[in-house]
């Protein structure tokens, strides 16, 4: 793999609620271009680690970085350092970053949820529409007044493209929650994609998805991220999946990363298979 | 100094009492139902009503039981009718029933009363004047904070020791795991609602012997404020509630005494405010966050 | 994708055409001050009201109850900027003629009952929007509440004139042609529920209703959500404030002590009545509720006898009970109220959008 520059690095983060560590000193690295895939059991903190990235949580402890620029960071002060020793403790001391979701967003982060969150009273249509609002140029009295109509017009046309590359253009006016699982989960995508965004996270994109629909997310996946120029970051169970389309894959276990390289490398390390020894891959 | 002061304290006191006993209600079923229940105030105003109409028919030894017994009806009723049905519906709706049901009782008591205030019955010895130093005052105001202490010390007892308050207990942690764990969730809110009306009602007893008049509207306002009490003693802990409604009573006195009557509601709910703002769980709340 | 078609625009202004004439024809026939012609000014007046409490509450889900304190400094601003200057020796009789020296426009200072509440909902959302639903609720209440006793409090008199009445500023009768007055209303109501629906339908109204659906979901789409409910919650302010303004001038005097939470409750479920998230519903229900409750069911208030029979049950103060009974069957059965979220335009179309999508 031609390893492009960082598009987004994790560094040695942790994410505490109350009493239990969620994410333990957890350090990744998403290269531009790439498909990565974050693996590891249920309760193994991948979801926390998506919510730590799009700022939905502040890390307790640990930076992360979107090209080049500081999107979250926190290091604990006074007696709480101890506890977090050795991890860039001086480099941060003091800084605190934290960028609201819509921030991140609009830096070009866009994610999808593991449990769909649809706009539940919108159409297939509108929920993509929504999602254009963060590039508009429009006050809220130009777009009150409609001197925005150019720009509408161009939203429009954009939401309706975006559906007809998911392949949903013939629901367009469905309400957004009639629509079976699989399509919800697209329909997700390219509400994702109507951001505009440079990294894509998906979380658990095939979940809920029949044998065939995952078989053609695979093609699906690397599709858009040839055509928008997308690194993608997935979070998913599906083994077959994962192996097709990533690049390079991290997994993690209780918080911590257990291992991390391209499939085959990932497929044969003891490690995983401990991990995962009685979990069915299928 | 301290004697100009006295009187104010001591009123304080007692309303913060009759406060505490109402925040308690509402603190008990947001802590299970999430639910602010707008109706509560008017239960208590009801309660004062059926004190006027039973003294009227019957001696004070049947009708201050019956009053307490009408009174947790009422509630009960209320929670069947207007809150049962939409256990499953968005909160917003709760709320709007909520809403709905203190107006239409609000109205009920207008045309069964015609809207004229209605002179409370004067409780023999709750009612007498004791002097106390420079001040006098009534005995109930003396009797409130120490009857209010004392229910609500059995309250805490009932909750920590019995099954019903382990369930309530657990209902309040996790509804849905609790329904799953097989405790039986109508009962525990049917529970809930009986005794914030049986302690609202006792709180009217109260709070009617100092005012001496009743209306339809009446309870609006000490309503809000107690649940503001609760708010500000961090809504689902009952000693919160109780501790919350004793400073708002205390200081709302204070300022009326220092000449700003006008502003010792605004202050309740600055103080609302103000507690959202910097500690939005209030004094012994806990913390909730929704998963993502 | 979505092809207005041109007939559209055509057909809406001539439905308001109509309604302008049938209004104005109301009057003509049973005189300015007829039951019909009430209910129509105080129909449009809570029309306004109504629609700017659903932008809020049913438009961004955000449970606010502030509505009559802003609807309060509205009726206020109004007031005390259009009080003639020569009459303000008699209203003011307690603070000598009062210390606002100056007299505006009505037009000038109904826009400015807008501003000013709008201004205050500015300072307000400021601290409370970052609460929680039920806290916003209780939070904004309590506002109304702190308004409504700034406002009666004495030092403040020369300005607001204390707990005492505020009067003979211009009304619907003094500033319209002999019989006129209800197009004043429906004109003013007219041209704001008008931009509200032009909000609504843009941009930022699907950005307001995303955030309504779901709060998460609208953020990580890039909404902002504290800017966005800011925004909503002032432009909902600013028409607050001019109902209120109209409220004042339908009123005809204005007492602070009028504008009690219970006020914001009745339009609460006038909102809830006509469906929450739908503009054509909430102005359906205003006509309807200040219809019923000052007229179709004023009979309920009075002890009727037939020969010497007494109707039981009839009699002061029953209406509201009838009312809130129906209210709360509403509440708990219907309740996605008259309209649910759609339009009563959409109604008619419903079968159409569904084939669109099959031919985009």
């Amino acid at each position: 793999m031609s390893a492009g520059k960082t598009v987004l690095r994790v560094e040695n983060v942790t994410m505490q609620f109350g009493g239990v560590v969620a994410i333990d000193n957890l350090s990744m690295d998403v290269h531009e271009g790439e498909i990565v895939a974050l693996i590891g059991p249920n309760g193994a903190g991948k979801t926390t680690a998506f919510n730590c990235i799009t700022g939905v949580y502040e890390p307790t402890n640990g930076a992360v970085y979107f090209d080049d620029q500081l999107i979250a960071v926190n290091h604990p002060s006074g007696r709480m350092k101890r506890a977090y020793a050795g991890q860039n403790g001086t480099m941060y001391a003091g800084k605190h970053v934290h960028l609201t979701p819509d921030k991140i967003t609009k830096r070009g982060i866009a994610r999808t949820f593991q449990n769909i969150r649809l706009f539940k009273s919108q159409t297939a249509f509108e929920n993509v529409l929504i999602a254009t609002h963060l590039r508009k140029k429009s006050n809220v009295f130009t777009a009150t007044f409609r001197l925005n109509h150019k720009e509408e017009r161009a939203m429009r046309e954009k939401a309706m493209e975006l559906l007809k590359i998911v392949g949903l253009d013939d629901v367009a006016d469905e309400k957004a929650t009639s629509l079976p699982y699989g399509k919800q989960r697209r329909l997700e995508i390219a509400r994702a994609l109507a951001t505009e965004p440079k990294l894509l996270l998906l979380d658990e994109p095939a979940a809920g998805m029949n044998p065939q629909e995952t078989d053609e997310l695979g093609a699906f996946i690397k599709d858009i991220k040839e055509r928008f120029n997308l690194t993608v970051f997935m979070i998913e169970h599906h083994m077959n999946l994962v192996m097709d389309v990533s690049d390079r894959i991290y997994v993690i276990d209780f918080g911590k990363q257990i291992a991390q390289g391209t499939p085959a490398e990932v497929r044969d390390n003891p490690a995983v298979i401990a991990a995962y020894l009685g979990v069915d891959d299928e | 100094m301290f004697d100009k002061i006295l009187p104010y304290l001591l009123a304080g006191v007692s309303v913060g009492g009759q406060y505490a006993l109402i925040a308690v209600g509402y603190t008990m079923v947001y802590g299970i139902l999430r639910l602010i229940n707008f109706a509560h105030g008017d239960i208590f105003t009801a309660a004062g009503f059926f004190m006027v109409y039973l003294v009227a028919a019957m001696p004070l030894a049947v009708s201050v039981p019956l009053v307490i017994i009408l009174t947790v009806a009422l509630g009960f009723t209320v929670e069947r009718v207007a809150y049962k049905p939409l256990r499953s519906a968005p909160r917003m709706s709760i709320m709007i029933s909520a809403i709905g049901a203190s107006y239409l009782l609000q109205n009920l008591m207008w045309y069964v009363t015609g809207g004229l205030a209605k002179q409370y019955p004067v409780l023999p010895w709750l009612s007498d004047t004791v002097s106390l130093g420079a001040a006098s005052t009534k005995v109930v105001t003396l009797v409130t904070p120490v009857l209010t202490v004392a229910l609500v010390i059995g309250l805490v007892m009932l909750i920590k020791r019995t099954k019903i308050g382990m369930a309530m207990r657990a209902v309040s942690r996790d509804f849905e795991t609790s329904q799953l764990m097989g405790i039986k969730i109508n009962s525990v809110i049917s529970m809930t609602f009986i005794i914030g009306s049986a302690l609202a009602a006792v709180g009217s007893m109260l709070y009617f012997t100092n005012y001496s008049t009743v209306t339809p509207t009446v309870g609006a306002m000490p309503g809000l404020k107690a649940f503001v009490a609760a708010v500000f003693g961090g809504i689902g802990s009952i000693p919160g509630a109780v501790i919350g409604a004793f400073i708002i009573g205390i200081c709302e006195n204070l300022i009326k005494g220092a000449g700003y009557t006008a502003f010792s509601d605004a202050f309740t709910f600055a103080l609302l405010i103000a507690i959202l703002l910097f500690k939005p769980n209030g004094l012994f709340g806990e913390k909730l966050s929704e998963k993502v | 994708m979505k092809k207005q078609s041109v007939a559209k625009p055509i057909v809406s202004a001539l439905v308001v055409a109509l309604i302008f004439v049938l209004a104005w024809l109301a009057e003509k026939t049973n005189g300015s001050s007829s039951m019909l012609v009430t209910v129509l000014k105080k129909g449009a007046v809570y029309a306004l009201i109504a629609v700017s409490m659903n932008l809020l509450n049913g438009f961004t889900g955000l449970f606010s109850l502030g509505q009559a304190g802003f609807m309060l400094v509205g009726a206020y601003t109004y007031a005390i900027f259009t009080i003639p200057l020569a009459k303000r020796v008699a209203v003011y009789q307690y603070y000598a003629g009062g210390c606002v020296g100056v007299e505006l426009n009505f037009v000038v200072a109904l826009i400015l009952a807008g501003v000013v509440a709008a201004l205050f909902a500015a300072l307000i959302g400021f601290p409370v929007l970052r609460l929680k639903s039920d806290y916003l609720a209780i939070a904004t209440l309590g506002f109304a509440e702190i308004i409504r006793a700034i406002v009666q409090w004495d030092s403040l008199g020369p300005v607001t004139n204390g707990s005492n009445l505020l009067k003979t500023y211009p009304t619907f009768n003094s500033i319209m042609p002999k019989d006129m007055s209800v197009l004043f209303p429906f004109i003013v109501a007219g041209v704001c529920i008008a931009l509200i629906l032009l909000l609504i339908n843009s941009t930022y109204g699907r950005a307001f209703k995303a955030i309504r659906d779901d709060e998460i979901a609208a953020e990580a789409m890039g909404v902002n959500l504290f800017h966005h409910k800011q925004m909503a919650f002032v432009i909902s302010s600013f028409f607050a404030g001019v109902g209120g303004a109209l409220l004042a001038m339908y009123q005809g005097s204005l007492q602070a002590n009028a504008f009690k939470s219970s006020m914001t409750y009745e339009i609460l479920l006038i909102v809830v009545i006509g469906g929450m998230g739908s503009v054509s519903g909430s102005v359906i229900a205003s006509f309807l509720f200040i219809a019923c409750s000052e007229w179709w069911l004023r009979f309920l208030d009075n002890t009727t006898f037939i020969g010497d029979f007494q109707i039981p049950l009839l009699g002061s103060g029953f209406r509201m009970v009838v009312f809130s009974v129906v209210i709360m069957v509403v509440v708990l059965f219907f309740r996605r109220g008259l309209m649910g979220d759609r339009e009563l335009w959409e109604l008619r179309c419903a079968p159409r959008r569904a084939n669109k999508g099959v031919k985009a």
